[in-house]
């Protein structure tokens, strides 16, 4: 059914596939990049990706304006200041992040800074602030799951205030996503596993979630479809270049879906477990799924019954009564989450992700007051929140 | 010859702007009376800073609504007064007009994007609470039930609180 009103906006070009990066010097070019800064981590420098991004300018005649290494993975404001300072020092005109949510949240703060020329980043926090185009930020992610190379936040925290500040604007969407199989080829089994279920929450919520329209059913359903088929083979299989390939594009087709869409209360809660008890937010997203779709089930039902396409294959869907779909997508997502405990020890309740019983009434007021609740589609109480995180616990 | 193209002035939408004008007045004369008696309320704003205001205004200027919180308690402070520390945006008169007649809900309202944030999302979570409670109070379950993902419940003693605001609260802003 169509919602009576909605809205979808993207305007990330996305380059995906063999030797993808390769392209990224012309890319450059056409956006007026002559001297881009690099902004990653040490995880990312140590296994040799940002090696290959370098290699990728070899006769291209660009020279990049250096590359800042040292985010780490809860990016500060400190940290956003210093690298914009770097920026400004090397006559730099562009950003290229390449990580996992951390750098790319960096990189679009550091473009806040040195495109609106401040130097106090709180003054452009909360929503639709900015007010004018800024610099050209490209995004190369080296995990398969956040999609925020596609998103138009950045989280970064504020440590002298104990807060998380977000920036939402659409301004801060990238130009430009590159997907390249190289760049997710040493994830280990681990952060595949939980970047991956990530990946399938934002798809899954979009789908099921109140903001939902038709073009981010769409690209929902298509993410679906390639985490179904591939992320226990890249779990299993690191090395598959193709399924890696598979879940980078689910990843973003993910990121474009839920930026629209919105999420649920299983990010809601996830934040909040994230915040209190330091849940690493895939393994969080992991964990709540099944719990919250149960919760869900009485506004849901139909959407999570057109899941089990996708998600199960056409057999699976032929052979399932349509009474049966809804409850049936659910199993399977226990049955996925079971698979890849076997496989890595993915943690399937909050016990296993050494979560103390004592905070899980934190987790809840918290868990309360996170804005993706907004959009879930059924009520939630602090006493629902608590329910659910007793029941998610063991 | 040059071909001529005149300025176009649109004109106003009296009918629509008077009833959201009269809709702010009443939710903001009801914040008053319903946070001085109503405990699931009182509980919410405990946790806003004395003096924390907050803003209901249709883009891009007005109507407006601002209340404040002076001594534990929400103070209706008319449509001017500035800056707030939390505002919630219509984009349009008829977004507000759909909402503010029960033909949308809040929670549709977020949903289709026909309302923005501004400022600390956990407070607008915890305002969005206090808004559900007061339209328990203004509206009738059936309208409730439509507009509403769960209606609050509403036990008979607050049908006395229900009734002062409506004799009250809403005529004289007590």
């Amino acid at each position: 059914m169509l919602p009576s009103y909605y809205e979808f906006y993207n305007p990330v070009k996305i380059i995906s596939g063999e030797k993808a990066l390769d392209n990224l010097p012309y890319e450059l070019n056409r956006l007026q990049v002559t001297r881009p800064l690099i902004i990653t981590d040490k995880g990312v420098t140590d296994a040799g990706l940002v090696k290959t991004v370098i290699r990728a300018f070899a006769e291209s005649g660009i020279i990049l304006g250096g590359v800042y290494d040292d985010v780490p993975s809860d990016s500060s404001v400190t940290v956003v200041n210093d690298i914009a300072g770097v920026f400004r020092r090397n006559e730099c005109d562009g950003l290229i992040a390449v990580g996992g949510g951390s750098p790319i949240d960096t990189a679009k703060a550091v473009n806040i800074l040195v495109s609106e020329e401040g130097d106090n980043l709180f003054q452009f926090a909360g929503h639709d602030v900015l007010r004018r185009p800024l610099k050209p930020l490209v995004v190369i992610p080296t995990t398969a799951g956040t999609g925020s190379e596609v998103t138009y936040v950045a989280v970064i925290a504020d440590p002298s205030r104990k807060v998380k500040m977000s920036f939402t604007s659409a301004y801060l969407y990238p130009r430009l996503a590159v997907l390249d199989p190289r760049m997710t080829l040493s994830i280990p089994p681990g952060i595949t596993a939980a970047t991956g279920m990530d990946a399938l929450s934002h798809a899954m919520e979009a789908v099921t979630c109140l903001q939902k329209n038709p073009i981010s059913d769409a690209l929902a359903m298509a993410s679906i479809d390639l985490i179904g088929k591939n992320l226990l083979k890249v779990v299993a299989h690191g090395r598959d270049e193709e399924a890696r390939l598979a879940m980078s594009n689910a990843a973003c087709l993910a990121g474009a879906a839920f930026s629209n869409s919105m999420v649920g209360l299983v990010h809601s809660l996830g934040h909040a477990a994230g915040g209190v008890a330091g849940v690493p937010h895939g393994v969080a997203m992991s964990i709540f799924l099944p719990y919250v779709f149960d919760y869900n089930m009485e506004k849901t039902a139909p959407d999570l019954a057109r899941l089990l396409l996708p998600f199960g294959g056409p057999e699976e869907y032929a052979n399932t009564p349509p009474a049966h779909r809804a409850r049936r997508t659910i199993e399977l997502i226990r049955a996925l989450r079971q698979s890849l405990y076997d496989l890595c020890q993915l943690p399937r309740t909050l016990k296993e992700a050494e979560v103390s019983r004592d905070k899980l009434e934190a987790i809840a007021r918290t868990a309360i007051n996170d804005g993706s609740l907004t959009f879930n589609p059924v009520e939630v109480t602090y006493d629902d929140a608590l329910l659910l995180l007793r029941e998610a616990y063991d | 010859m040059e071909t001529s193209c005149l300025l176009v002035k649109p004109g106003r939408k009296r009918f629509k702007s008077l009833v959201v004008k009269t809709v702010f007045l009443i939710l903001g004369r009801s914040f008053h009376a319903a946070s001085k008696l109503d405990l699931d309320i009182k509980k919410e704003i405990e946790t806003w800073d004395e003096g924390f205001k907050f803003m209901m205004k249709v883009f891009p200027e007005s109507p407006s609504m601002i209340v404040e919180k002076r001594k534990g308690i929400l103070v209706y402070r008319g449509s001017k007064g500035g800056s707030a520390d939390l505002t919630i945006i219509f984009k349009s008169i008829e977004s507000a007009f759909l909402v503010f007649t029960a033909q949308c809900g809040t929670c549709r309202a977020f949903a289709e994007s026909r309302v923005i944030v501004s400022g600390d999302i956990s407070k607008a979570m915890s305002l969005v609470r206090c808004l559900n409670i007061l339209q328990r109070y203004l509206f009738p379950l059936f309208i409730n039930r439509f507009i509403l993902k769960r209606p609050p419940s509403m036990p008979w003693y607050k049908q006395f609180i229900r009734a002062y605001i409506y004799l009250l609260g809403v005529p004289f802003g007590l």
